[in-house]
């Protein structure tokens, strides 16, 4: 088990975006600030005046926040499964990605929380929870999950940053107090590493049954209803794949732009992004699969509240948004990953960023349409987006990236303990679990 | 730098998490009781607590673990 070091060390550059930032941080802060402060104000204006100020009437009554909010929570499967996964499997490329994942589970999980605050016109009346909520309703599944999740996360992402916090305060990087403070007396003794492996082996076994449930309860929001394109029984393993491919292609977009501003390139390599372009593909046929099962099974039954539903999405108003869906979710994936030549950083980031807008559009052609056609017989209903709601999802995003910039202000975004165990211990690890379950050679054949 | 201050803002922490949880799980049984109260599927709402509570206290329980066994591990700790 490595030790906190004492002497200069290479991996030290990781800390340099913390010791020297740079004034181009401040300008983006101050810049992202200005956004964030004017969508407050947009906020408190649509407080004020009520939900009329968004393009939401009856029957389309959901619109971008909860388009928005299954979007971002979808996201944050990024972080924390996809590294519990990587760590409880030992794949040791694991080591440069995980911090960076679980950052985005995090801050995204506080972002995409607040939705069905900002979707309610009277969000004081959020208090009635406490007192009369129906925990027979989804709709407090989700409170209960995701905030079971957001705690989990953190636990997760703080747990394993602690022997690096410990170099931040032994190098006396300032606010020294803070780090003394989440360093919690670290001096990687080797009993200090052991309770870390514990907690952490405990972590990574419960967070993967917490992440899966929280996007299973959120698809529950629409399947627990009879609404035409929501009532489906494999709605939850649809959500869990859409956010998992969703956030695989969101770590990915985060990676090279890290490597690129931060200079990453000894760290971030191009078999990182091999390994995690495959599984990006590997989701997109999955995704594929449940999509056109979805809406095979909707069609063969013929169900005419099903068949307005599906025509509407098919061909009527909603088609642009469904065939360019299936172009950034299937094609683009497909023909830019399966193929090594174009399998390079711009293929991935191209096949990345039409990832995150095809998942943004598969949450806009949920949500929508089965509002605009209801069971009963009204005429279709329009939602468009009012420029409220725009400002809104532009200061979501906003906070995002204020969220991980300071982030990465303060902590580094890639584990510096971790990569120097790795060098250290891993080559010996995976020899030894190679000869496990490799047959050996000496040992004759039993005959007979 | 004064490390009592830290040491107790330290020990505040640990015991604000287990306030914020034993909250939580406060919450979910007075939601129970109501649910009881009104016979609104009582057995739906035990179901879920009976997942919700322990997790919550598992996180609780690793925090306080991490917490405490990172101290008794310093180093003149372990030596006295």
């Amino acid at each position: 088990m490595e030790k906190a070091p004492a002497a200069p060390n290479p991996d030290y550059d990781l800390l340099r975006p913390i010791e020297d930032p740079g004034k181009s941080f401040y300008y983006i802060v101050i810049v992202l600030l200005v956004i964030i402060l004017y969508t407050g104000y947009v906020y408190i204006r649509q407080v004020y005046y009520g939900l009329g100020v968004t393009g939401m009437a009856q029957p389309v009554t959901w619109g971008f926040y909860i388009i928005n909010f299954v979007f971002f929570i979808g996201i944050s499967h990024a972080g924390t499964l996809i590294s519990a996964i990587l760590r409880l499997s030992k794949a040791e490329w694991r080591r440069p990605i995980t911090r960076m994942a679980e950052v985005i589970t995090a801050i995204v999980l506080a972002i995409g929380g607040l939705h069905p605050i900002i979707d309610l016109g009277r969000p004081d009346r959020m208090t009635h929870l406490f007192y009369n909520g129906r925990l027979q309703s989804p709709l407090l599944w989700d409170i209960v999950s995701i905030t079971a999740y957001f705690t989990a996360s953190t636990v997760y992402l703080y747990i394993p940053m602690i022997p690096d916090i410990a170099i931040l305060r032994d190098r006396g990087v300032k606010p020294r107090w803070l780090y003394e403070f989440l360093s919690w007396g670290w001096q990687g003794t080797e009993q200090q590493h052991k309770v870390l492996d514990r907690a952490m082996n405990i972590l990574m076994v419960v967070v993967i049954p917490i992440a899966i449930s929280v996007h299973t309860i959120i698809s529950y929001i629409f399947a627990m209803t009879v609404q035409p394109g929501w009532h489906s029984t494999i709605f939850g393993p649809y959500f869990v794949v859409g956010a998992i491919f969703s956030g695989i292609a969101a770590i990915l977009v985060l990676m090279i732009v890290f490597r690129k501003v931060f200079h990453l390139e000894r760290y971030l390599k191009l078999i990182h992004f091999n390994y995690l372009s495959v599984l990006l593909l590997v989701m997109s046929l999955l995704w594929f699969y449940f999509t056109f099962s979805e809406y095979l099974t909707g069609y063969y039954g013929h169900e005419p509240n099903e068949m307005r539903v599906f025509w509407y999405k098919f061909s009527g108003a909603f088609a642009p948004y469904f065939w360019t869906m299936v172009t950034c979710n299937f094609l683009l994936p497909l023909i830019l990953l399966s193929n090594r030549k174009t399998r390079t950083i711009p293929g991935i980031l191209i096949a990345s960023i039409s990832v995150i807008i095809g998942m943004w559009l598969e949450r806009l052609i949920i949500v929508v349409p089965s509002l605009a056609n209801p069971r009963l017989p009204y005429p279709t209903g329009i939602y468009i987006p009012s420029s409220t709601e725009w400002t809104l999802f532009l200061g979501g995003v906003s906070v995002f990236i204020l969220g991980y910039m300071m982030f990465a202000r303060f902590f580094p975004v890639i584990s510096i303990w971790e990569i120097q165990e790795g060098r250290q211990e891993s080559a010996k690890a995976v020899t030894e679990r190679i000869t496990s379950y490799m047959p050996d050679p000496q040992t004759p054949l039993a005959k007979g | 730098m004064n490390y009592k201050l830290i040491d107790r803002l330290q020990i505040l922490s640990i015991s604000l998490i287990w306030l914020l949880f034993t909250g939580i799980a406060v919450w979910i049984l007075n939601l129970i009781k109501e649910s009881l109260r009104l016979h609104d599927a009582p057995d739906a709402s035990l179901g879920i607590s009976l997942v919700a509570i322990p997790v919550f206290f598992t996180l609780s329980s690793v925090l306080t673990y991490v917490f405490i066994g990172l101290r008794k591990g310093r180093k003149k700790d372990v030596e006295s």
